[in-house]
């Protein structure tokens, strides 16, 4: 948890700089006050402030509790595969979506992802049209939600 | 409006939704509300409000009931209080820990509202009062309650606060109308779109959480959900001051920015083993604690809408969700509120206590069919929950941005989580940035950058006060404990 510690600290620290170039070229208001950039610049110096001292207190023994949703540091979790399973069944559904449609990018995407959680494949048949069938009616004929038809016009 | 039977139907619905993300391991009432959000952004004001406070007093209790039969809490604010459930309900008096879990936040709920119902209306009397400079302190009061009361290292609560307000500058600026850290992107010229960002914080987030947890089919306790009420009425008479004592602080907990139920719950449980004339049982099966505990954090629900309403300042997460929906729909929650749509107000008041009285039968359905609830796999619900957070991110604009939007505040709500970095600071700074910043350039345009005003207007003056002691109380804490350690020594 320290090592991560000192890493979040440099990003935030780093998030801070990266703002005051950024607000740079930012115009002020009349007379000079200032504008856009004020509120910004404040925060980018806490975010270096609030990172040092996190950088600091990383040297020293934690005697904060542990949030319960915190991971050890050093290990990578077993499962870390599923993690990134789900980031591409996301970005493969913005991918898809407009071009297969949502009914069969829906079907398609969960039957892979339940197969990939170990559900088996009849279950996640099964499972995937029902849900696909459940969001798309709800989404579409209830909200009006226009869901992408594809090139099949499903 | 809210006895229509549309509305009905939708505040039964969201009932069992609640119930059910309550009592699933791994799912927060707050994520349900992320849900929830896509459908109530279709929905009028009247029930969209309604739906949501139905579904977190819901979920809040539906939180006790694996926490009894597993020992694992449906939503953090259980957990105060999970080992006393679990060993009481081992000690065969599950039926008793169940029946104590619906009857007293049954309670703590409706006295919660009821409070709710009185001190709003005065305290918007008062806030009618208020300028630019006062809503100003406000918010950085809210902002640094938030940061003092954070889960874990006040540092990093400090540090997601000030991300969230980072977050709420992207965007059109209010003084000039000049795009900043758009980097030329047109969807971002509104700044980042809230709900699939609350979407992606807490529903995202806990999905990626949930899936990389390894699989574990835990023995679930049997009781008989037709005994849960035996008893009820002596053990209302035996705890009646604690039912006082705990309503009273779970809501005065609520009405603290950034506060929620699951903090309600814990100094609820730490204040009552602090008075129990039995506080040896705490921690292996005190009745008592359960009371305590389960009162306060349903009262907390209600007592967070207090500065939601009057002052537009959110008491919880669930509040900054709200908060930020309305504010979507043209809404600005405040004292005028109270003038310009009583119907919202009221609305909200005879949902809290519809959903609370609604909570016994509904509550004694859930515990009948918990065993089934709790066997739901997470492999096949995870998918589902997957594909509303992608389609209800896409359903605000129609737009795919919005799904990266969501996927990109996934990964850094997950990340921050990870490290332990509390993410219900971060909602905050992202609702009360704009308030923020708007009314500090307003008052220093209007005063030509005069800074005295937010200092020797009386109210400002107080909460100016009251902000600077929570930014120092940390350091008087340590200077104190650093003393009380010399003298020992």
């Amino acid at each position: 948890m320290e090592k991560n510690d000192w890493i979040a600290g440099g990003i935030f620290i780093a998030l801070g700089i990266g703002i005051f170039i950024l607000t740079i070229p930012f115009p002020s208001l009349d007379k000079g006050h200032p504008g856009p950039a004020l509120f910004p610049n404040i925060l980018a110096a806490l975010f270096i402030f609030f990172g040092l001292l996190l950088g600091l207190k990383a040297k020293k023994p934690s005697v904060d509790k542990p949030l319960e949703n915190s991971t050890a540091a050093a290990s990578i979790p077993k499962n870390i595969g599923n993690a990134f399973f789900i980031l591409g069944i996301i970005a493969a559904f913005m991918v898809l979506e407009s071009w297969l449609g949502f009914l069969l990018t829906s079907f398609f995407l969960l039957f892979l992802l339940m197969k990939k959680l170990g559900t088996s494949a009849w279950k996640s048949l099964t499972l995937s049209v029902l849900v696909t069938v459940f969001v798309y009616f709800l989404f579409y004929k209830i909200l009006r939600v226009p869901l992408s038809p594809g090139f099949l016009s499903w | 409006m809210l006895f229509v039977p549309k509305v009905l139907l939708i505040l039964a619905i969201s009932c069992v939704y609640g119930l059910f993300v309550g009592a699933m391991p791994g799912l927060t009432a707050t994520m349900a509300a992320a849900l929830l959000i896509p459908f109530t952004f279709f929905m009028d004001p009247v029930p969209a409000l309604a739906s949501i406070v139905a579904m977190s007093a819901m979920a809040i209790f539906a939180g006790d009931i694996p926490a009894a039969l597993v020992r694992i809490p449906g939503t953090p604010s259980s957990a105060a209080y999970t080992q006393d459930s679990f060993e009481l309900t081992k000690q065969g008096q599950g039926e008793m820990v169940l029946g104590v879990d619906v009857v007293f936040s049954v309670i703590g709920g409706l006295i919660g509202a009821i409070i709710l119902m009185v001190s709003a209306p005065l305290l918007a009397e008062v806030a009618m009062t208020f300028t630019t400079f006062e809503f100003f302190w406000l918010a950085a009061l809210g902002l640094s309650a938030t940061v003092m009361v954070s889960r874990g290292s006040q540092v990093k609560g400090a540090l997601a606060m000030i991300l969230g307000l980072f977050l709420s500058t992207i965007g059109v600026d209010i003084t000039l109308g000049f795009p900043r850290f758009t980097f030329g992107s047109v969807e971002l010229l509104n700044g980042v779109n809230f709900i699939p960002a609350m979407i992606g914080l807490f529903g995202l987030s806990e999905v990626i959480r949930n899936v990389m947890e390894p699989h574990i089919a835990y023995p679930i306790a049997k009781v008989r959900a037709g005994k849960i009420f035996y008893g009820m009425t002596a053990l209302v008479k035996k705890y009646k001051l604690n039912i006082t004592r705990s309503s009273l602080l779970g809501t005065f907990i609520g009405i603290l920015p950034g506060a929620g139920a699951d903090i309600a719950a814990w100094l609820a449980y730490a204040v009552s083993k602090r008075g129990s004339k039995e506080p040896e049982k705490y921690g292996t099966g005190s009745i008592e604690a359960i009371v305590d505990a389960g009162t306060a954090n349903n009262a907390c629900l209600a007592g967070a809408w207090v500065p939601a309403m009057v002052f537009g300042i959110p008491g919880d997460s669930i509040t900054a969700i709200v908060i930020g929906v309305l504010f979507m729909k043209g809404l600005r929650p405040g004292p005028m509120i109270f003038e310009r749509s009583p119907e919202m107000v009221y609305a909200v008041y005879f949902s809290f206590i519809l959903a609370n009285l609604l909570m016994i039968p509904f509550g004694y359905l859930a515990i009948k069919t918990s065993a089934q609830m709790l066997r739901v796999p997470k492999k096949i619900l995870m998918p589902a929950i997957l594909m509303f957070c992608m389609v209800g991110s896409f359903a605000i604009n129609n737009s795919l941005f919005d799904v990266g939007m969501m996927l990109v505040m996934g990964i850094i709500g997950f990340f921050l989580e990870a490290n332990g970095f509390p993410v219900a600071p971060v909602v905050l700074g992202l609702v009360l940035g704009p308030i923020l910043e708007k009314n500090f350039m307003m008052s220093m345009i209007k005063t030509e950058w005069d800074f005295l005003p937010f200092f020797y207007r009386p109210v400002s003056a107080i909460l100016c006060t009251l902000t600077i002691i929570i930014w120092f109380f940390p350091f008087l804490a340590a200077f104190l404990e650093r003393a009380k350690k010399k003298n020992q020594v």
